[in-house]
């Protein structure tokens, strides 16, 4: 990996990316061109098929573009084969997604410890639990937790091993209003804590209130990239 | 620095375990018994055939025996001790010599005088009248009054006396040169024709005896006698013989025997008896039996070394323990008893053999100079087993090998079956978690430790059954399965001995099969990236084509549709099913198959009994005759069918014309070459009419060539029959000459002593009889195994296809199909298959174990049919079927038991 230290942390440069072929071929990103800084809160904006879930796959390392590249801290994605991508995600990358995919017959501190086994520094989980908010709930399993218990097991899962990207795909999407500000919050927490670089797809325009770094995409394109000086802090983001 | 966190994903394992626990202790119970069962069959068997294989030494146990006519004498056993060749053409020379000088004088004497007396005579008498003639010429008589004169002065001189004094005179003088120059030259004419023929008989010999074998080497041996009596056997004592006994006298010397109850006899009036005969005979240390017709105390069970199996004959395809036994007496003891001793002497090289080539090699080179030296000394060779082909002695230890080996390949398969169901399941979990999965991917989890994780349950699953069925296997099957061996064998006692090769067999391979197997499945479901796990979208074919389906009723299509969708699964189901109908025909045909000929045994027979002669001659020329009403002489011979791997006892018959035992019509017009044969010889070797079957004589290199004209129904032997005229042309017999007698009728008029042996219905049955008792009450345990297994397998099958289908379950509950029409849904549809593969696999399985019984069937003497009865048909397809159906109840209770928020929780 060719390091390059004098340029953003994460670069997106003329990213392009298409599903089918013939007929059936559609664009879902055609030339993104965007970077991010270290310790950074990013939310990518758009409706659905704008592109920005197939954009965090790529960033994730679990699907590739067509053409173009991303590089983080100077490392493209596209040079790395399929063990140094998964290494790759394994040291550098925590994964939440919209639906939890928790084990089920593995206890809350088990789901948070199958992260925490990936790396060889992890946080402390009892303190994490604290933070989480689920230290009296450690030996509970999945289906004895809410919806919103679950998303914070999720996100310890991925914040345990430390990790220099988080990757939320719309956390707060199959959750209640309530709930949602509280994941907001406990990720807005985090990043502040831990200095997490957070990138958050989400389709909600509230919450760019609380991000850094705003991208809204849409047909596969990078509509506004801007930056925000007036974060607001999650519980009084409103939608 | 922290401490690395140990796998959180093991934690799920005992989970799982728990969570699923009739499954797995329904696995596990399954393999810990098939395992447990073949661990001990390994520990029992190779503990048994070590003890067995000890026991040659301890025990004595001979290289070989041969059997002869007569009592060998001193000479004759010191020059088969020498293991050379005894020179056959100086034999030849020398008996055709003294022939010679015996007879050539006397028979040359008588004709020479006759012919020198005539021709002496004649000669004399044209000399005497010549002389008569120059006498009346020196008279000065005339040629004409000389002619006239000469019958009367020839007349004058016989009556005066003169002519016989010269008459003597000459005689005197020619006769004795004459004689001396006759001979001589006739002596010599006679003695080249003998050398002639001398060369001619050699030159067969050379051939016959192979005695030309340039790689022949002497094989010095020593001979011991193991002379033993064939008597009948009476073992309660009720009047009745209930079995032949071949009773030993007591030896130090050869062939011993290992005392597993009470003592050796040391009376004449005690015996020794085998403990697998005594066991099945009901007889016990302390119990008397009647042998012969003298009465012995049984003091002692017994297992010779040389009859680990009770085998009478080596030909017999089965041993006999039911009817046959072997006992020892003490030498005083053996001469109370009665019938023919069978002069029987054992061998053992006095150079041991390496291995087995080794040891064939001097069994072949031991034979010709036996058989020239029985030959030499006036002697006969009726029977030579070398230990390697003596049935007896193999019998037991082949068997338990060819038993591990089959137990060895069914766990092989049942794993692989298990293995199967194992990795199904897996594939249907890693789809159910593949969303887990994919987030476990994207954060960095590798494909091997998800591998690694997914592999742990059936492994250890698998470890966990082979350490117990190991445990078991050393203690409760090794007894069952060494119960089973006694009950068959008469092996001496044991030791158990750790066995490598059982932990390899029963732990590693099954570990191996069970890993390899699931590691392909599991490779192969694991190669779908991150995102297809996320996504859920883990289908081989992207767009796979609806299968269209006819305007059926809707529930058809359903059902239909559940039946396509879960076809990987219908079809191990049918590979298990499959097999387990291959173990299913075994256990259900092979009672049938001995119900069959036990039954029909009778009709399988041309004559109730066959007598077999030792001679057709008794010791004063004249043919031994009977008065039985219906006995027909018959010629029989034996030869061999022999091929490289195998080779086979044939019996050939010589029937009379139109014979009432053997109905061939056109027997009397069969060419000299031409013969009948079995339909047990059609169906072993699949010979047509018209082909040329070659035979050959088991000790001599003499080959006999015969083609089929036709097959003879009625016999249950490898047998080949022609008429009786052909045969004796064939094998050089005498005009008359016959081996025995067939009869509907007991013959009791000829001396015992003269009879080699009686073929009787019993020949066939006690096979029948002895497979019965040693398999018999097995097959209906095996029975029942292969129902569990069925069951089992089903059970497995079916939990996976509900399992699958619990979300469209709880989905029809929620739209308001009651559970009785959820499982006509679910169930039936399975069901239908189930019907079909069991139909289908009974044709199958039974098809495939006939063929396996041809195969196993052809490295044995004799033949049988394996038969299955249209009962035996049913029952293979009810006893799967039952199994399913008990299944099926459990299937409804877990139909039942699907809640109707599964479908909710699981939707996306």
């Amino acid at each position: 990996m060719m390091k390059n230290a004098e340029k953003s942390f994460l670069e997106i440069a003329d990213l392009k990316k298409a599903f089918g072929s013939g007929d059936t071929r559609q664009e879902v990103l055609r030339g993104l061109s965007f970077s991010v800084e270290k310790g950074e809160f990013c939310v990518l904006l758009g409706p659905s098929g704008s592109g920005k879930s197939t954009l965090l796959n790529i960033i994730g390392g679990i699907d590739s573009a067509d053409s173009g590249y991303i590089s983080i801290n100077g490392d493209k994605l596209e040079d790395l084969g399929e063990k140094r991508l998964t290494q790759y995600r394994r040291k550098h990358l925590g994964y939440v997604f919209q639906l939890y995919n928790l084990i089920g017959n593995l206890n809350v501190r088990e789901n948070i410890e199958v992260g925490a086994y990936l790396s060889d520094d992890p946080l402390d989980i009892d303190e994490l639990l604290h933070t989480l908010g689920l230290y009296e709930h450690q030996y509970k399993l999945p289906n004895q937790l809410s919806g919103g218990q679950q998303q914070r097991v999720s996100i310890g899962r991925a914040i345990v091993k430390n990790p220099d990207i988080l990757l939320c795909d719309e956390p707060t999407g199959a959750l209640d209003y309530t709930t949602s500000k509280e994941i907001l919050k406990l990720i807005g927490d985090i990043n502040e804590k831990y200095k997490s670089t957070v990138i958050m797809v989400t389709h909600n325009e509230a919450i760019k209130g609380m991000a850094d770094h705003i991208v809204k995409l849409r047909d596969g394109k990078v509509r506004r990239n801007e930056h925000n000086d007036h974060k607001i802090p999650a519980a009084e983001l409103e939608w | 620095m922290k401490k690395k966190i140990r796998d959180p994903l093991v934690k799920r394992i005992p989970r799982e375990l728990l969570g699923d626990w009739r499954k797995y202790l329904i696995v596990s119970l399954f393999l810990i018994l098939v395992i447990g069962f073949v661990s001990g069959m390994y520990v029992a068997n190779e503990s048994m055939v070590t003890a067995a294989n000890t026991g040659k030494e301890k025990y004595k146990l001979e290289d070989g025996h041969f059997e002869l006519t007569e009592k060998a004498d001193d000479a004759l056993l010191s020059a088969v001790c020498s293991g050379e060749k005894a020179d056959i053409k100086a034999f030849y020379t020398d008996e055709a010599r003294s022939e010679l000088d015996e007879k050539f004088e006397e028979e040359f004497k008588g004709e020479f005088v006759r012919e020198f007396d005539a021709q002496f005579a004649d000669e004399f008498d044209t000399t005497f009248e010549s002389q008569i003639r120059e006498s009346l010429a020196s008279q000065g008589l005339k040629e004409k009054e000389i002619a006239s004169m000469l019958p009367e002065a020839v007349k004058q001189a016989k009556q005066s006396g003169d002519y016989q004094i010269a008459y003597d005179e000459a005689y005197n003088e020619a006769y004795p040169k004459a004689y001396d120059e006759a001979y001589r030259t006739a002596y010599d004419e006679a003695w080249q024709e003998i050398l002639t023929e001398i060369d001619e008989k050699y030159a067969e010999a050379q051939e016959k005896y192979k005695l030309d074998d340039p790689d022949f080497k002497p094989v010095p041996v020593d001979v011991y006698e193991n002379f033993y009596r064939n008597e009948k056997e009476d073992n309660n004592n009720d009047g009745k013989a209930d079995g032949t006994v071949r009773v030993f006298a007591k030896t130090d010397d050869i062939n011993l025997a290992c005392l597993m109850d009470g003592r050796f006899p040391e009376a004449d009036n005690e015996i020794a008896i085998d403990r697998m005969h005594a066991d099945n005979a009901g007889v016990k240390v302390g119990d008397s039996v009647t042998v012969g017709s003298e009465s012995f105390n049984v003091v002692g069970l017994i297992a010779y070394v040389n009859y680990s199996t009770l085998h009478e004959k080596n030909t017999d395809f089965m041993f006999d323990a039911l009817k046959f036994n072997v006992a020892m007496v003490t030498e005083d003891g053996f001469d109370r008893l009665e019938s023919t001793v069978h002069y029987v002497y054992a061998w053992n090289y006095k150079n041991e053999a390496a291995d087995e080539n080794a040891e064939k090699k001097l069994a072949d080179n031991f034979l010709p100079a036996l058989l020239t030296q029985t030959v030499v000394y006036g002697n006969e060779l009726t029977d030579y087993l070398p230990v390697y082909a003596n049935q007896a002695v193999h019998f037991a230890a082949d068997d338990m090998g060819g038993d591990m080996a089959i137990g060895g390949v069914i766990l092989d398969i049942l794993i692989v079956i298990i293995a199967f169901i194992f990795a199904v399941t897996i594939s249907n979990t890693i789809t159910k978690e593949s969303k887990t999965i994919g987030t476990l991917r994207a954060s960095g989890y590798t494909k091997g430790e998800l591998i690694r994780h997914y592999l742990m349950m059936p492994v250890i699953v698998t470890l966990f059954a082979a350490a117990a069925g190991n445990v078991l296997g050393y203690t409760v099957f090794k007894n069952v399965v060494v119960s089973m061996y006694y009950n068959s064998y008469s092996l001496p006692a044991y030791e158990t001995i750790w066995n490598p090769d059982a932990f390899i067999k029963t732990t590693l391979i099954p570990l191996a099969l069970m890993f390899l197997v699931n590691l392909a499945i599991i490779v192969k479901k694991m190669q779908h990236t991150p995102l297809e796990f996320l996504r859920g979208d883990l289908k081989k074919s992207k767009r796979k084509k609806v299968v269209r389906l006819p305007e059926w009723k809707f529930f058809s299509r359903f059902r239909m549709r559940i039946i396509l969708q879960n076809i990987p699964n219908y079809l191990i189901l049918f590979f298990g099913i499959f097999f387990i109908m291959i173990m299913l025909s075994m256990a259900v045909g092979m009672p049938n198959t001995l119900d069959y000929y036990k039954e029909n045994a009778a009709d399988k027979m041309f004559a109730r009994y066959q007598y077999v002669l030792r001679s057709w001659e008794d010791e004063d020329g004249n043919a031994v005759i009977t008065e039985c009403d219906g006995a027909e002489p018959f010629c029989m011979s034996s030869l061999q069918r022999k091929s490289e791997t195998f080779s086979e006892e044939i019996s050939v018959y010589g029937i009379s014309e139109n014979s009432r035992y053997l109905s061939i019509d056109d027997l009397n017009s069969l060419d000299e070459d031409e013969v009948y044969i079995s339909d047990s010889f059609r169906d072993k070797y699949s010979v047509s009419v018209g082909d040329t079957v070659t035979l050959e004589e088991k000790y001599e290199n003499k080959r006999y060539r015969f083609k089929v004209a036709g097959f003879y129904e009625k016999s249950m032997s490898i047998s080949v029959f022609m008429p009786i005229g052909n045969f004796r042309t064939a094998f050089d017999l005498e005009k008359d000459e016959f081996s025995g007698y067939l009869s509907d009728k007991e013959i009791t008029d000829i001396d015992e002593e003269n009879i080699a042996t009686v073929i009787t219905e019993r020949d066939i049955t006690k096979m029948c009889d002895q497979l019965d008792h040693s398999m018999g009450s097995y097959m209906q345990y095996f029975q029942v195994l292969c129902i569990l297994l069925s069951a089992v397998m089903i059970y497995l099958l079916t939990k996976i296809i509900i399992e699958k289908n619990a979300n469209a379950i709880s989905m029809t509950k929620i739209l308001g199909y009651e559970n009785r029409e959820i499982a006509d849904l679910y169930l039936r549809s399975t069901t239908m298959i189930l019907i079909i593969e069991d139909a289908v696999t009974v044709v199958l399985g039974s098809f495939v174990m006939k063929k396996a019984w041809t195969v196993v069937m052809s490295e044995y003497s004799g033949w049988f049919t394996f038969q299955i009865s249209p009962v035996g048909y049913a029952k293979m397809f009810l006893f799967v079927l039952i199994g399913y159906l008990v299944v099926m109840a459990f299937d409804f209770a877990r139909i039942k038991k699907i809640p109707m928020d599964e479908a909710l929780k699981n939707a996306e």
